[in-house]
């Protein structure tokens, strides 16, 4: 043992290692050390089948989400039909992006959740739950499993329309159980590539408190599809197809999937793009 | 047809994931007067998270800056220290600098080093501030404990034993103190160092942290158990300033206690730079008076 | 055995050594706290930047939060493990209310922080904490942190990514460190300067810190907590702020006869 104080409070190494059987001193049992000593626990840390980034946008009526239809496994293209748009109740809708199976596993159990509450609806004065209050209860959610070092790898846009209050939704969530809000959002790659168009395009109409009049049903739209497109040429697991949500107060809507038009011109003469090399 | 059955009456699995410690936290401890220190009347201290990996004292060193020997870790924890106390005919002296370092960063330069557990007992704090600050201050309800037990103070020999006994229990899983327990009892003045290893040792003299080096060069030369008060007080003072001065890792001020029969007195806080230019003062003016002083004498020759 | 001895080199390099990708719970998301205390008021202010790496993920993500009519708390570092921190604190002086019929007392305050910081000791909250506010002897007063729980009563407190920045400005300008009075002149007294100075720093200090820290912007929240029967008036008042700022009241979270809060608010500059 190295007696040393610049070497106080240090783990020894794994050679000298401490042995809780052997030097434990007292009768009791250390509940803390036993529960790490006796059962190792380790979990699979790595996403396997994955979404890429989703967008979010409030506007005049409501929230509008962006998803494509693709989940990834590595670079290859494995799922090219997957929905990664999720209505909860009638005035939440999810934009998973991150693992697929852990995707998955949300949507059960929180549909599952939301069809005990719909039957409290049903029997009692029971008022349905406000998308702040689904996306308070994921953000415990992430970040409980994150405190577990079990993380659920995903980062999630909720958007929503709130009845009571009679306004939009938009909040962000991840795998670490950070949350923020904005009235536009996006995720991994697309918050770099997406998020600067959307603010843009968002505070040239409703300035930069985001007090001015919102952009229209229409020109959300369009801006949304622009930023899948442009996602589309620079993000090599996306996929030009995909889905558009909206939430408004009539409700959540998930179109068909859709493509943009792209224009491929431009690569011919970019090195490193096109066909020719160096 | 059952497994449908539970799936729709069964609340619902991810519920159980919410709780972020896993464990029974939020438990009646942390009501009411207790205040969050756990379960008082048993002998383990609960309460305490620990990461769920196989090996939670590596996960606490990958992600935390211990003694400055991980400076890429995002989490600083304060460090670096000039502690001393030692035993003499008039009690004990205990004399601190005032300095936390977070990698080369000053983080402070009042922290106060001398932790008061009672009005008889004192502590000193060298190693995670955090660790000596929490249980020498546990420690402090434990003493009071003790009295309202057995109706009489706590020995200065049981009271840094119940420390060293609590730090032991966590030992190899990152704690890391180095504190001296210092106080008058039935048997006179005492003084015992404790650290986060598990060792306990009674002693005369002690330095502690990164500056000991320097602050027991000057405090040998000059230790005698029948010094003045006045002698020791100054001899404490003096070899924090002379570790403040040269280890770059303490600094800032020195704060002065003395611990009598009747329990500590808090002698003073003095700037460590004013003290050193005083002492370096008052050494040419003694090296002036020295060589001029045969002079007249050579006149008269 | 013949299919082994076949391997590649490239093959068995990446079947031998996995790259090591362990979870990382923690997350560093920017932005700075200050606080300052007065003779008979405190002030506890912080940016609203939340950001990760070099994008910003929100202009407004609130980091200051008011907890009872006489302590207010600012929490910086990784933003996930500050809410769920703040809303602990929370819970638990709930409970302190239920159990006692009254608010927590700010020394108390200061040190429940401590015992839940420390609590998770060996799995740490990244968070730098600076609580500020009133004392039951209507002194001004603030309480700095390190992520564990060392505790300590200053006079004034920067802490979060601008830190090395702005303490030293502090220093300065609240301890009067490294300056001298003109000869003759009064000799300085820390802890005495007036609201109005205290709130110039404040601003001063952030606008500053946003000019030359990437992570500090958008906007600014100023909590001022002043004493009991504290005259409002150097706070409240046309033109007793510089222009851009807007203040307002506080309603009281308790019984309402003491303490006032007060919610001063500033844009900063956003690139």
């Amino acid at each position: 043992m190295n007696q040393h104080p610049a070497m106080w409070g240090h783990p020894m190494t794994p050679h000298q290692a401490f042995n809780a059987h052997t030097a434990f001193p007292l009768a009791t049992p250390n509940p803390m050390r036993n529960q790490h000593a006796s059962s190792p626990v380790s979990h699979t840390q790595q996403p396997l089948v994955t979404g890429t980034s989703v967008l979010g946008l409030k506007y005049k009526d409501g929230v509008m989400l962006a998803a494509d239809n693709l989940a990834s496994y590595g670079s290859l293209a494995r799922f090219r039909d997957i929905q990664r748009l999720h209505p909860l109740g009638n005035h939440t809708c999810l934009a998973v992006s991150g693992d697929m199976s852990d995707y998955q596993y949300l949507k059960k159990e929180l549909d599952g959740l939301l069809r005990e509450e719909e039957a409290l609806s049903l029997s009692d004065s029971h008022p349905a739950l406000h998308p702040s209050q689904i996306y308070a209860f994921l953000a415990n959610l992430f970040y409980a499993r994150r405190s577990k070092v079990n993380p659920i790898w995903n980062a999630i846009l909720v958007g929503g329309w709130d009845a009571t209050k009679e306004e939009s939704f938009l909040g962000y969530v991840d795998l670490l159980g950070t949350t923020y809000s904005s009235p536009t959002l996006a995720t991994g790659f697309g918050s770099h590539i997406a998020q600067p168009l959307l603010r843009e395009a968002f505070e040239k109409k409703a300035g930069i408190d985001g007090k001015g009049e919102l952009l229209t049903a229409e020109e959300a739209e369009a801006l949304l599809n622009e930023c899948m497109k442009v996602l589309f040429y620079r993000d090599a697991r996306s996929l030009n197809k995909y889905q558009i949500a909206t939430v408004t107060k009539e409700g959540v809507q998930i179109s068909e999937s859709k493509s943009a038009e792209t224009q491929w011109g431009f690569a011919e003469a970019l090195r490193g793009y096109g066909a020719q090399q160096q | 047809m059952d497994a449908l059955a539970s799936s729709l009456s069964a609340p619902p699995r991810l519920t159980r994931d919410l709780n972020e410690d896993g464990d029974d936290a939020g438990s009646s401890a942390e009501w009411g007067s207790q205040g969050g220190f756990g379960n008082l009347h048993s002998g383990f201290v609960g309460g305490m998270t620990v990461p769920r990996t196989p090996d939670p004292a590596a996960f606490l060193n990958l992600h935390t800056d211990s003694m400055s020997s991980n400076p890429q870790a995002k989490i600083k924890l304060a460090h670096g220290t000039t502690t001393l106390a030692f035993r003499f005919k008039g009690g004990i002296i205990v004399a601190v600098d005032s300095r936390a370092t977070a990698g080369s960063y000053i983080a402070s330069g009042t922290v106060k080093k001398v932790i008061e557990i009672n009005p008889y007992l004192l502590g000193t704090m060298a190693g995670g501030a955090a660790d000596c600050q929490y249980w020498e201050t546990y420690l402090g309800m434990q003493c009071r404990l003790h009295e309202l037990r057995n109706k009489e103070r706590i020995s200065v020999a049981a009271a840094s034993k119940i420390l060293s006994n609590i730090v032991y229990q966590y030992k190899g899983m990152g704690l890391s103190m180095g504190t001296m327990i210092c106080g008058w009892d039935k048997t006179g003045p005492a003084l015992f160092y404790v650290d986060s290893e598990g060792q306990r040792l009674k002693g005369d003299l002690f330095s502690v942290g990164s500056g000991s080096t320097f602050a027991y060069g000057v405090l040998d030369q000059g230790y005698k158990f029948d010094l003045t008060d006045e002698e020791a007080q100054d001899l404490g003072r003096r070899s924090i300033c002379a570790a403040g001065h040269r280890d770059a890792f303490s600094g800032n001020t020195i704060n002065l206690y003395h611990v009598k029969e009747h329990g500590w007195d808090f002698i003073g806080n003095y700037d460590l730079s004013e003290t050193w230019y005083e002492y370096t003062q008052k050494e040419k003016g003694d090296k002036m008076t020295r060589v001029e002083a045969p002079s007249p004498m050579a006149v008269e020759a | 055995m013949a299919m082994h001895a076949e391997r590649s080199a490239a093959l068995h390099e990446l079947t031998s050594a996995p790259i090591q990708h362990a979870f990382n719970p923690y997350e560093d998301n920017g932005g700075t706290i200050l606080a300052i205390a007065g003779k008979d008021f405190s002030v506890i202010a912080g940016d609203t930047r939340q950001s990760q790496g070099y994008s910003i993920q929100t202009r407004y993500a609130r980091k200051v939060w008011q907890l009872t009519d006489r302590a207010v708390l600012a929490t910086n570092g990784f933003a996930a493990d500050g809410n769920n921190f703040v809303k602990k604190v929370k819970q638990r002086l709930e409970w302190y209310e239920h159990a006692h019929h009254k608010q927590m007392p700010l020394k108390s305050i200061a040190r429940m922080i401590q015992t839940i910081l420390y609590g998770k000791r060996f799995f740490p909250y990244y968070v730098y904490n600076i609580l500020g506010g009133i004392e039951e002897d209507g002194t001004g007063a603030v309480y700095s942190y390190d992520p564990v729980g060392t505790y300590e009563r200053e006079s004034c407190r920067a802490a979060g990514a601008a830190q090395s920045i702005l303490q030293p400005f502090l220093d300065n300008q609240i301890y009067f460190k490294n300056q001298t009075p003109e000869p003759g002149a009064e000799p300085f007294i820390p802890g005495n300067l007036p609201l109005s100075t205290v709130l110039a720093l404040v601003v001063d200090s952030f606008t500053s810190a946003t000019e030359r820290h990437i992570e500090v912007g958008d906007g600014l929240e100023v909590y001022v907590v002043m004493k009991k029967g504290r005259p409002t008036d150097d706070l409240v008042g046309e033109g007793k702020l510089a222009p851009g700022m807007a203040v307002e009241e506080l309603d009281a979270l308790g019984e309402g006869d003491g303490e006032k809060t007060f919610l001063v608010t500033r844009s900063l500059k956003r690139d």
